[in-house]
C-alpha cells in the first residue's frame, strides 16, 4: 500500500472550494480518508441491487432499523434486508429527501416528526400511489417490504410508530419486538437484582420474532446457521472494536467522517463474511496508516470528539471544513461498534448470547458512572476525551430527533462538572436540509476552534 | 400547570415535548422540594429522557424507574408483570412496610370504583345540554389525580349526587365535540372552544378518560392483573396493538373506542389535539383522522404548545370548524 500524496491543510482546503466551485451546490458528502470507507458506497449499492433482485425473484424482504439487535435472525433464515433509516440517509446525501418529506407532510405527518421517518413514509406514500418506484429514485429504491419488524426500545418511539403509520401503504405485517434495558438509578433497587429477567425477556422476544417470521414466511429457522451466525458476528464485533482503538493513534488515522461509512456493515449488514472481511480489511488499512504516521490531515492542530449526535447526512462536507482549520476528529460516540463482551462459554443458546449483548451495549457503562459521573454517556465521553487526547466536543442537535438529542445539554452540563474541554452544539438535522444554516454553522465552527486553540495552548502551558 | 418556562432551557432541550418541560420547569423551581420519590414510567421517549435528568438534578429520598413494554405479547405481560414486583419491593425497603396480596387487592378496588365513578360522573355529559363542561370535568380529572383515592372517591360520589340538580351547567349549543390528544390539564384550549359555540361532551385524552375506561380484573395473582390491564385496556398510542392482517382492521382494532365514544355521546365532531413534540400521537393522527373521516366525522387537527400561547389565530380556525359542523 503507497502513502498517499502529502497535502498541506492550505492545499486540502483549495480542493475542497475547486470541488464546491465545480460542483456547484450537489457536493453533500465528505472527502475520506481511507480506500476502505470509499469503498462502502459500493456495498451500499450492492445492498440495494440484493434487494432488487430479491423482488423479482418474489423472496421475502424485511423492513428493518439500524442496530436491532436481531440481524443475526434474518441472516440465519436468508431474509433479505432493507435499512429504511440508511435510505433515507442516502437520499438525503443525493439531496433527494426533500419531495418525499414534502410528500409525507402533504399525507399529514408533522414536520418535526423523525426525518428519518417521514423520508421514509413519503417514499413508501408515492411508491403506494404510483404503484411503482418513484421517479430515478436513489439506488432504484426502497423495494415494498415483505414484513416489517420494529423495535419497542428504551428510546426511540418511531422504531413502532414510523411502521405502524407505513402499514397505510404498504398493508404488510408487521411484528415489534420488545427491548429493554433497566435505567441508571435506582434508589431502593440493585440492576443486579433484575438482570435475569431482563435478558429473559429479550429471549422470548426474539423467539417471538423467529415464531413470526416463520409463520409469515413459511421458512424453518436452521438453528445450527444460527449459532454460526452469531459466532461470526461476536467475532466480527471484536475485530470493529479492536479497529477502532487504532484510531487512538497521532496523526488521526481516520476521521469520524469515514467511520460514517464504515459503521455502516457492521449496522446494516451484520452476521455476514462480507461485513467481518470489510472490517478485515479496515484493520491493515489503519495499520498500515498509524504504522506510516499518515493522518487525516497533515498538519493536525486539534483532535475533537463528536458526541452523541446523529449527522446532518445532507452535510457531511462539514467535517472537511473543520480540517480545514487543523482540526479532525479521530472518533465518535455515535454509531461506535459494542463493546466485546465476555459471555460465559456456558451459554450455547445463540438467542441468549444475542441477549447478552444487547443487555450489556447499554448497562456495561452503569458501574463506572455510578461511582463518579453519574451519567454513562459522560462517562464513556471521559474515556474517550482521555484516550484519544481530545481537545474539544462537538455536539450536532438534530431538530426532529428527541430520541437521542434530548438530553445533550444534560450531557455538556454534567461534563462541565468534569472537564474544562470546549464542547460546542451545532443545530440542523438529519434528513431535512430545510433546518440547516451553513453560514451559521461555519461562523461558530471558525469561533469554537479559537477557543479550543486557546484551551490547548493554555493546557500545554 | 401553565407557568412560563423559566429554568428548563439550560438542562432539556427546546425540541422536547413542552409538557415535559413543563413538569421539569416546576421541579426546578423548587416546588416539588416536599416530594420524598419520584417515580416514573417508561411513556415514551421524552419521559424517559426526563427520568435521567431530573434524577441527576434533583434529589428525592426515593427515585424508581418503571419499565412498561411497549407490546402485548406473553413475554412482555410476563416482563411488566416483574417489573411491578420489583417496584413493590422498592416501595417496600423505601416504606418499610411489607405491601401484602391483601393490600393489593384492597387498593386495586379503590382504584376500580374511582373508575366506576369517573365513568358515572363522564355519562352525566350524555344530556345534551351536559351536565358538566369540557373545562369542568378536566378541572375535576386534574384534582383527583392529585389526591388520595379514598379522599377523591367520596368528593366524585358528592358530585355525582350534586350536579344533575344544578341549574348553572352549560348551555345547549350546535356542536357537541370530542376531544382526542395527548397529556394536557390546561383549561385553556378547552374554555375557547366551548366559548366559540360547542360543547365538549367527551375526552380521550391522558388526563381524562384514558386511564378510566377499564377496569382491573381481580385474581389470585394482582399484580399480573395490573399488567395486563394497563398493556392491554389502555389505548394508548405508546403501546403498540399487532395488527390483525390489513389496513381497515387495523384501524379498528386501534380506535374503535373513539367511534363507539360518538355514539354513546352522540358527537358531530372531533378535535384532535396534540401537542407539538408527542410523537407518539402525531404518528397516529393521518390513521385517526382517516377512520373517524371515513365514519362521516369532521376532524380538527391542532398542533398546540404548552402552555397554550398565543390564541387569536387559533380562535378563528375553531370557529370555522364550528361552522362546518354545527
Amino acid at each position: 500500500m503507497e502513502a498517499p500524496n502529502e497535502k498541506t491543510a492550505a492545499d486540502k482546503l483549495k480542493e475542497i472550494m475547486q470541488k464546491a466551485i465545480f460542483e456547484g451546490p450537489q457536493k453533500t458528502t465528505a472527502e475520506k480518508s481511507t480506500e476502505t470507507a470509499k469503498s462502502v458506497r459500493r456495498m451500499i449499492k450492492g445492498l440495494a441491487q440484493k434487494s432488487h433482485e430479491a423482488s423479482e425473484r418474489g423472496d421475502p424482504i424485511a423492513y428493518l432499523f439500524v442496530a436491532s439487535f436481531y440481524d443475526d435472525i434474518l441472516r440465519a433464515m436468508d431474509i433479505t434486508t432493507v435499512g429504511t433509516e440508511n435510505y433515507a440517509g442516502l437520499c438525503a446525501a443525493k439531496l433527494d429527501a426533500e419531495r418525499f418529506l414534502a410528500k409525507a407532510e402533504a399525507e399529514g405527518y408533522a414536520r418535526h416528526l423523525c426525518t428519518y421517518a417521514t423520508c421514509g413514509l413519503g417514499f413508501d406514500a408515492m411508491r403506494h400511489e404510483l404503484q411503482g418506484m418513484p421517479p430515478n429514485a436513489p439506488d432504484g429504491g426502497m423495494e415494498s417490504p415483505t414484513v416489517m419488524l420494529g423495535t419497542g426500545m428504551m428510546i426511540c418511539d418511531p422504531r413502532y410508530k414510523w411502521y405502524q403509520a407505513a402499514q397505510r401503504y404498504t398493508n404488510v405485517p408487521m411484528h415489534v419486538l420488545g427491548l429493554l434495558n433497566p435505567t441508571l438509578h435506582y434508589t431502593h433497587i440493585d440492576i443486579e437484582e433484575m438482570k435475569d429477567y431482563y435478558i429473559k425477556y429479550v429471549i422470548e422476544e426474539l423467539q417471538g420474532l423467529v415464531d413470526f417470521l416463520e409463520h409469515q414466511l413459511g421458512r424453518k429457522m436452521d438453528w445450527d446457521r444460527l449459532s454460526e451466525v452469531v459466532n461470526l458476528s461476536e467475532r466480527t464485533i471484536k475485530l470493529w472494536y479492536d479497529t477502532y482503538q487504532l484510531r487512538k493513534a497521532i496523526p488521526a488515522p481516520m476521521p469520524t467522517e469515514d467511520a460514517l461509512n464504515t459503521m455502516v456493515p457492521g449496522f446494516f449488514n451484520m452476521g455476514t463474511q462480507e461485513t467481518y472481511d470489510f472490517y478485515r480489511e479496515l484493520y491493515d488499512e489503519i495499520k498500515y496508516r498509524v504504522d506510516n504516521k499518515i493522518g487525516v490531515i497533515p498538519d493536525e492542530k486539534y483532535r475533537l470528539l463528536w458526541g452523541l449526535s446523529l449527522p446532518p447526512w445532507y452535510g457531511l462536507v462539514l467535517f472537511n471544513y473543520f480540517e480545514t482549520l487543523g482540526a479532525v476528529f479521530p472518533i465518535e460516540v455515535v454509531y461506535h461498534p459494542y463493546t466485546p463482551l465476555e459471555i460465559p462459554d456456558s451459554i450455547t443458546n445463540p438467542l441468549e448470547r444475542m441477549a447478552w449483548r444487547f443487555y450489556n451495549s447499554l448497562t456495561n457503562w452503569y458501574d463506572k458512572a455510578r461511582k463518579n459521573t453519574g451519567n454513562p454517556w459522560v462517562e464513556w465521553f471521559l474515556d474517550l476525551i482521555n484516550e484519544y487526547k481530545i481537545d474539544g466536543v462537538v455536539f450536532h442537535q438534530a431538530m426532529t430527533c428527541r430520541t437521542i438529542h434530548c438530553g445533550q445539554l444534560h450531557q455538556m452540563n454534567v461534563l462541565r462538572e468534569h472537564s474544562d474541554i470546549p464542547m460546542l452544539l451545532l443545530e440542523g438535522d438529519i434528513i431535512d436540509v430545510r433546518n440547516y444554516n451553513e453560514v451559521a454553522t461555519h461562523n461558530k465552527i471558525d469561533a469554537f476552534i479559537e477557543v479550543v486553540d486557546t484551551y490547548k495552548k493554555n493546557k500545554q502551558s | 400547570m401553565t407557568e412560563p418556562h423559566v429554568h428548563t432551557d439550560s438542562f432539556l432541550e427546546t425540541i422536547a415535548c413542552p409538557f415535559t418541560r413543563s413538569c421539569l420547569d416546576i421541579a426546578l423551581k423548587g416546588s416539588y422540594d416536599f416530594l420524598d420519590g419520584y417515580v416514573v414510567p417508561h411513556a415514551c421517549d421524552n419521559i424517559v429522557n426526563l427520568y435521567n435528568i431530573w434524577t441527576y438534578n434533583i434529589k428525592h429520598a426515593y427515585a424508581h424507574f418503571v419499565n412498561v413494554p411497549h407490546t402485548q405479547s406473553k413475554a412482555s405481560l410476563e416482563f411488566f408483570e416483574a417489573e411491578l414486583r420489583t417496584f413493590k419491593t422498592s416501595l417496600e425497603r423505601f416504606s418499610g412496610h411489607e405491601i401484602t396480596t391483601e393490600k393489593l387487592i384492597q387498593s386495586i378496588q379503590l382504584h376500580n370504583e374511582q373508575r366506576a365513578l369517573v365513568q358515572q360522573l363522564y355519562h352525566l355529559r350524555k344530556h345534551d345540554p351536559p351536565l358538566l363542561s369540557g373545562s369542568e370535568i378536566t378541572d375535576v380529572m386534574r384534582a383527583i389525580m392529585s389526591i388520595p383515592v379514598t379522599e377523591a372517591n367520596e368528593l366524585l360520589k358528592i358530585l355525582i349526587e350534586e350536579v344533575p340538580a344544578r341549574h348553572d351547567g352549560p348551555q345547549k349549543k350546535p356542536a357537541r365535540l370530542m376531544l382526542s390528544g395527548t397529556g394536557n390539564e390546561d383549561t385553556s384550549f378547552i374554555k375557547i372552544v366551548e366559548e366559540s359555540g360547542a360543547n365538549i361532551v367527551i375526552d380521550d385524552l391522558c388526563f381524562g378518560s384514558r386511564p378510566y375506561w377499564y377496569e382491573v380484573d381481580i385474581k389470585d395473582n394482582p399484580l399480573a392483573s395490573i399488567a395486563r390491564s394497563y398493556l392491554d385496556k389502555i389505548n394508548c398510542p405508546r403501546t403498540y396493538r399487532e395488527s390483525p392482517g390489513n389496513h381497515q382492521a387495523d384501524l379498528e382494532n386501534r380506535f374503535g373506542y373513539l367511534y363507539k365514544f360518538a355514539k354513546d355521546f352522540n358527537i358531530n365532531g372531533v378535535i384532535l389535539y396534540i401537542t407539538r413534540y408527542c410523537d407518539t400521537h402525531a404518528f397516529d393522527a393521518p390513521d385517526i383522522k382517516e377512520y373517524l373521516q371515513g365514519k362521516g366525522l369532521p376532524v380538527f387537527e391542532i398542533e398546540g404548545d404548552y402552555p397554550l400561547g398565543s390564541t387569536a389565530g387559533l380562535k378563528t380556525r375553531i370557529q370555522a370548524f364550528l361552522e362546518m359542523v354545527s
